[in-house]
């Protein structure tokens, strides 16, 4: 690893770690996208706008576009103000901090857990043979396929991103201000519309991006529950490549794609959430001295809160039911049938993926950490640039990366297609930026007088970074190292398109079983991956707690944005 | 490792950082300072006038583009600060957050590869110097902002340097604290005899605690003297002014007789025991007149003494501070003893004795 702390690029070792760093960007991350577009734009080797044009006046696949789009805004309005709600709760509540630690269990569920699980559970619930529909309510022939189910599910999965990301905003409003105002004879409700929310505006705007990148990125939820009325792009691109074996359609498909969601990137990272940081300033107010919500409300926000938890908990106790009955609304008798299925028939999945995960997870926080300190710790040619192309893959919705992953190394000289690496390359590059991230935060938050003093102390620069710099920034590479290990266990919209014979996911395995109809093992699947993803968090959570290093962000924190 | 006590030798030593608008500025220009083997010498001067970029290049953080740094006679200028074997107290402490009190003290015996042992001993001794015994276990987070300063201290001084070396160590800390911790500081630079080069913008703390002072402004050393030299022999407006309160005076010479002479002003002729070199009969130059070098007497006590008028009075205790009006020239002034006959609108006499007026020429 790169070791001196002068911030001169002159460094041999630094030298190193910057030419493989930009090989392996230059690889992994442009070279595909530059493939991408070369496929997107040729026909048999000469120029074209057929293929995108193609795209641009298929009546159908306009109307995903705008699906798209409307389901993002839904998601994004809807996801916004439930995480309002309970970011809101959290600050301003006063609950015990059991309730509170109950509530944001509940909602870190959706965050872990592989892509299906709500959709699965909406069909266990919502379906023909639903539990509520049918066998509650008696109805027959609903159609749980469409806008509305698709909205719930992806609400219920990505508003917990909307609460991290609001709740410390909130924490941070001095709540003494509110109390001034209330002094002033403002009613509580007053307040709250004349103080509270304006100033956490930025901070909506911020968490509202995030949760429209978020759905329009989703292929999961939609490709089970949209149906065929409710086309969006995600979905559209991969049938083009899957079901049509059209590479150039589902390229441009997926260009489509890529337009609103560089912009709404673009548009959070350099615009939004620099204001809200100049904005909320560093002085943790913490306490609440002043009441800013009275009894009564309180009462219905804390229910409200309940409410949805329980919507939440409830879903995720189906799964688990439903993993452990014959066939959840035909026969109710207890079996372990479907886990003995996964753990025969669906072995290789849960081995293929874990030794991936295992392989992604070490590569990925080091690459995170890496790439973190050059950028901010030393200066070289091409600095800002470099961490604005390892941003690429994290920014992208996954069906893109993954198109172009497929069109990049199908072929000759790099045939990568069928193996392990290329997924494994696929995790670091797109899950890794979450660690250069947190590298970058907890660097900056170093002081270079704590480098300087060891230095003073008689240390060189290799002790120095060894003794000093990395175990401040080791919270980071945990949380990098447990963001890669988690995505690796859920993600599919990527890596669908890379999977093969010799090297398949759970993901992948849990999507089958649902077009197959098998459920049990679907939601055994799931268990098992929810069960695996919290035994890791847990265990990071502790290594956090023993390097108890100072600025040591929740790993929850990270899993937001 | 030498427990000799060396001296410090700062070699017209100059560095430039660029600027936006400026294109490029010197932060320290030509800077001469010879600190004498324990000495306890203060950079004093206004904010950003090359305090911290001296004390930087001393302690090695920083690389002078010109002029060269001796340690005990050594040249050291191109050694990097982990080899100069100096004490260096930050501003922030820059405490290692990650690690307890006793390993942050511990950190630089360890790089230097000593025994267990040894380690427990030394950090044990000087946590009790510093009086922080008990402490070892406790993390920077869990300290005060005088504990804190305290650590750093002894992580200082622990490692034995030749050379310690203080960047404004007290400004975090509250009025009352930074009178104490400079108090302690001194003593124990005292007992340990290290050489020591202290850095601050607050006169009266440098004054308090160093054998001399260095003056800065601009980038370069403007004076270097005691406290004493520096408050009553001021060379430039800007040390008048910096050092202490100061009136000053236009005059113009009456008279020089030897070294002394009789100088014009404030509506009278004052006596001057000292002026500066080269200055002749006629020459205009300004009165150094510190506050509580001026005494008051009955108007017409003395008929050669300018006659002023009291315009405010503010009784603070052990003294009493007026403002006198005299002849238009508005002038602060001490006195110890509350003569209440001297209220707003009464007359007086000023007395200002021989010795106590420095003169300064017109250009200085
Ligand atoms: N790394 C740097 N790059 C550019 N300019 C610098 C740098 N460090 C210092 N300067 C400039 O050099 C001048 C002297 O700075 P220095 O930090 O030595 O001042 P100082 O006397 O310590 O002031 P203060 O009392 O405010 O700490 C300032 O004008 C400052 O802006
Ligand atoms: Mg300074």
């Amino acid at each position: 690893m790169a070791a001196p702390a002068d911030g001169n690029g002159k460094d041999p070792a630094v030298t190193a770690a910057v030419v493989v760093l930009w090989l392996l960007l230059a690889l992994f991350v442009v070279y595909p996208l530059a493939m991408l577009f070369a496929r997107m734009l040729t026909d048999h080797g000469t120029f074209t706008f057929a293929g995108i044009a193609t795209v641009l006046t298929d009546r159908h696949q306009i109307r995903a576009f705008w699906n798209s789009l409307w389901l993002g805004l839904l998601v994004g309005v809807i996801g916004t103000a439930f995480g309002f709600l309970f970011a809101f709760t959290a600050a301003r509540g006063k609950l015990p901090r059991r309730v509170l630690g109950i509530l944001d269990a509940s909602v870190l569920l959706p965050l872990v857990s592989p892509p299906f699980t709500t959709a699965i559970a909406m069909i266990f619930s919502f379906g023909p043979r639903g539990l509520i529909t049918y066998d509650l309510l008696g109805m027959k022939g609903v159609t749980v396929y469409g806008l509305t189910s698709t909205l719930f599910s992806e609400v219920l999965t990505y508003f917990p991103i909307a609460y991290l990301t609001l709740r410390p905003i909130l924490a941070a409003i001095d709540s003494n201000i509110e109390g001034m105002a209330l002094s002033l004879g403002a009613s509580r409700w007053r307040v709250f519309r004349t103080v509270t929310l304006p100033l956490a505006v930025p901070g909506l705007a911020n968490a509202f991006l995030l949760l429209f990148a978020a759905s329009l990125a989703d292929f999961a939820t939609p490709l089970i529950l949209a149906g065929n009325n409710f086309p969006v792009l995600p979905t559209q691109a991969y049938l083009q490549i899957t079901g049509m074996f059209d590479l150039r359609g589902g390229a441009a498909l997926s260009f489509v794609l890529l337009v609103p969601a560089l912009a709404v990137f673009l548009l959070q990272r350099y615009w939004v959430s620099r204001r809200f940081y100049v904005t909320i300033t560093g002085k943790g107010a913490g306490q609440t001295p002043f009441d800013s919500v009275s009894a009564g409300a309180r009462t219905v926000l804390v229910g409200a809160c309940v409410a949805v938890a329980l919507v939440i908990v409830y879903f995720y106790a189906l799964l688990l039911y439903a993993s452990l009955v014959v066939a959840l609304g035909a026969n109710h008798a207890f079996t372990l049938q479907h886990y003995r299925v996964i753990f025969t028939e669906g072995l290789k999945a849960i081995r293929d993926t874990l030794i991936i995960a295992g392989l992604a997870m070490p590569l990925g926080g080091l690459y995170g950490i890496l790439l973190g300190y050059l950028v901010t710790k030393k200066t070289f040619f091409g600095r800002r640039t470099m961490e604005l192309v390892s941003m690429v893959n994290y920014a992208l919705p996954g069906t893109i990366v993954g198109i172009a992953y497929l069109i990049a190394f199908n072929d000759p000289p790099l045939e990568l297609t069928g193996t392990a690496l290329i997924i494994v390359a696929c995790y670091i590059f797109r899950y890794g930026p979450t660690g250069i991230r947190a590298t970058v935060a907890l660097l900056q938050q170093i002081d270079r007088s704590l480098e300087e003093a060891s230095q003073g102390l008689g240390a060189g620069s290799g002790t120095t970074f060894r003794r000093i710099t990395l175990p401040l920034i080791l919270p980071a590479f945990f949380a990098g190292l447990g963001v890669v290990f988690i995505r690796s266990m859920t993600a599919i919209s990527a890596t669908i398109f890379l999977v093969s014979i010799s090297w398949t996911l759970i993901t992948v395995k849990i999507l089958e079983n649902i077009t197959e109809l098998s459920l049990g093992p679907a939601a055994a699947f799931s268990v098992l991956v929810v069960a695996i993803v919290f035994v890791v968090i847990a265990a990071i959570g502790r290594l956090l707690r023993v390097f108890r290093a100072p600025g040591a962000m929740p790993m929850t924190s990270l899993l937001g944005g | 490792m030498t427990d000799k006590t060396i001296g410090v030798a700062v070699d017209g030593v100059s560095k430039r950082y660029a600027h936006r608008v400026k294109g490029e500025i010197y932060a320290a220009r030509n800077v001469v300072l010879d600190v004498r083997p324990g000495e306890f010498l203060t950079l004093l001067g206004p904010s950003g006038c090359g305090k911290t970029t001296t004390l930087r290049m001393i302690a090695g953080f920083e690389i002078p583009d010109e002029g060269r740094i001796l340690f005990g006679g050594n040249d050291v200028t191109g050694l990097p600060a982990n080899r100069r074997n100096i004490g260096f107290v930050f501003q922030n402490y820059a405490l290692f957050p990650h690690l307890s009190v006793f390993e942050n003290v511990a950190y630089g015996l360890r790089v230097r590869g000593q025994a267990q042992a040894a380690i427990a001993r030394d950090v044990g001794e000087v946590l009790a110097l510093v009086g922080l015994g008990g402490y070892e276990q406790q993390f920077s987070g869990q300290l005060s902002g005088g504990e804190q300063q305290r650590v750093a201290l002894a992580r200082a001084i622990v490692i034995r340097p030749r050379v310690l070396l203080f960047d404004e160590p007290l400004s975090n800390l509250d009025a009352k604290l930074r009178v104490q911790m400079r108090q302690e500081i001194r003593d124990l630079q005292r007992r340990l005899a290290i050489t020591t080069v202290y850095v601050t913008h607050d006169q009266e703390e440098a004054m308090a605690v160093s054998d001399r002072i260095a003056v800065m402004n601009e980038g370069s050393v403007v004076q270097e003297g005691s406290a004493e030299d520096l408050y009553h022999r001021p060379a430039t407006e800007f040390v008048a002014r910096f050092v202490g309160r100061v009136n000053l005076v236009p005059g113009r010479i009456a008279e020089v007789a030897g070294r002394g002479g009789r100088v014009a002003a404030l509506g009278s002729v004052l006596g001057v025991r000292l002026l500066p070199a080269g200055v002749a009969a006629g020459d205009r130059v300004r009165l150094v007149l510190r506050p509580e070098a001026i005494a008051f007497a009955d108007p017409g006590s003395d008929p050669a003494a300018p006659a002023a008028t009291v315009t405010a009075r503010t009784f603070l205790g052990e003294k009493v501070e007026y403002v006198v009006d005299c002849g238009g020239e508005s002038l602060q002034v001490v006195g110890y003893n509350a003569g209440a006959a001297f209220v707003a609108g009464a007359a007086v006499a000023l007395v200002v004795a021989d010795d106590v007026v420095t003169v300064l020429p017109e250009s200085a």
